[in-house]
């Protein structure tokens, strides 16, 4: 395992990408990812079977992507894209992962027109949208227990959640003045920083 | 209201949140609701709900939730429009910082960043859950599913996925056997 590792953060190993590869293997990704099953994919494709980039950089990539705005697994196609071949490579890896995605979407969404006059839709949909917000909730329950046991965070927690949620002011300004208060309340309770003094 | 202002419309409401989706399409859900059902009034509870529920079946990302926005309201060209809207900026923003991050493997200033993003990006989670159930319809039947499958997804290891699909089709045997939300 540790010679694998090893093997995969060679740089002697890497290979310059082609454009067509780079966007077959992202549309390979974007067609198969349902449910979100496309980091494992993604690994494959670049770091194992191409050797676009090294585990080392995949891994920096994953944890850029989750921190960064926008959809994971998306930001992890871009930057993959990106290490391979700069701006246009990282343009086609997006199109390559969204637009399967985008296209069915589009069937969708045409065949909710059609079909919304039926009560069964409106059916169907509620089971969707009532599962789907638990899938959310889940997820929020996961993330929540992660979350550092301090004081300000859970004030943080609560006030983003009342005044976005409860009192449904606009998420823009609100995120704009929690994430630097945020910010300062991790940088001051930063435990590296205070153990090295 | 014109095809051009809606189009704008679009661009004036998913540039921001594509800024600011911080842990994906899911924190930026109770805005998207807000703007579209509220502010702008392009979408009824009703079909923001449906366009949700939707795009928790669909495949990939939960922020294309923007393109079938956009068809709602200025069809194809809005559905590029949103679609455009919501990945660009991020995109821009990921690119930019993408070097710079890697070349500082464990700064305090990034472990801050992350650590102090964390409970802003679950506070939005959770009040965009909130918002999808409150433009829904609400009832103790959707309740109730909501609740079990919560239980389900956090106690055991299903694919969030599967279980929507299989939920829809469970709706869509009690919707042809005469139950109505």
């Amino acid at each position: 395992m540790a010679e694998e590792t090893k093997n995969l953060d060679d740089a002697e190993t890497l290979e310059r990408a082609s454009l067509l590869d780079l966007f077959i293997a992202f549309l390979k990704i974007g067609v198969t990812s349902f449910g979100g099953a496309s980091r494992p994919m993604m690994h494959r494709e670049s770091v194992e079977r191409h050797r676009w980039l090294r585990e080392k950089d995949f891994l920096a990539g994953f944890a850029i992507a989750q921190v960064l705005p926008g959809a994971n697994p998306v930001n992890l196609a871009l930057y993959i894209g990106l290490r391979a071949r700069g701006a246009v490579g990282a343009t086609i890896a997006v199109l390559g992962m969204v637009i399967p995605a985008f296209i069915v979407i589009m069937i969708m969404g045409f065949a909710y027109r059609e079909l919304t006059g039926f009560p069964a839709t409106h059916m169907v949909l509620a089971g969707l949208a009532a599962s789907g917000v638990a899938a959310t909730i889940a997820t929020g329950i996961k993330m929540a227990t992660r979350l550092d046991r301090n004081i300000m965070t859970l004030v943080i927690f609560l006030i983003v959640f009342f005044v976005v949620g409860i009192l449904h002011w606009p998420m823009v300004p609100v995120v704009i003045v929690a994430i630097p208060a945020s910010f300062a309340a991790a940088w001051y309770t930063d435990k590296e920083a205070r153990n090295g003094r | 209201m014109d095809d051009n202002n809606r189009l704008l419309g679009l661009i004036l409401v998913f540039v921001p949140l594509s800024l600011l989706s911080f842990g994906g399409g899911q924190a930026v859900v109770a805005d998207i609701q807000h703007q579209t059902v509220g502010v702008w009034g392009w979408l009824t509870g009703q079909q923001f709900s449906d366009v949700y529920g939707i795009s928790r079946a669909a495949p990939g990302p939960s922020t294309l939730i923007a393109a079938l926005i956009g068809y709602q309201v200025a069809g194809f060209t809005g559905a590029v429009v949103a679609t455009l809207a919501i990945y660009i900026p991020s995109s821009i923003v990921v690119s930019t910082v993408a070097s710079w991050w890697q070349k500082h493997p464990d700064s305090r200033l990034k472990r801050s960043f992350e650590r102090g993003l964390a409970p802003v990006a679950i506070g939005l989670v959770f009040a965009g859950a909130l918002a999808v159930i409150e433009a829904g319809p609400m009832t103790w039947f959707t309740l109730a599913t909501t609740v079990i499958c919560c239980g389900v997804l956090y106690f055991t290891k299903t694919s969030p996925y599967w279980l929507v699909i299989i939920v829809g089709l469970i709706f869509l045997g009690f919707s042809f056997g005469g139950l109505h939300v």
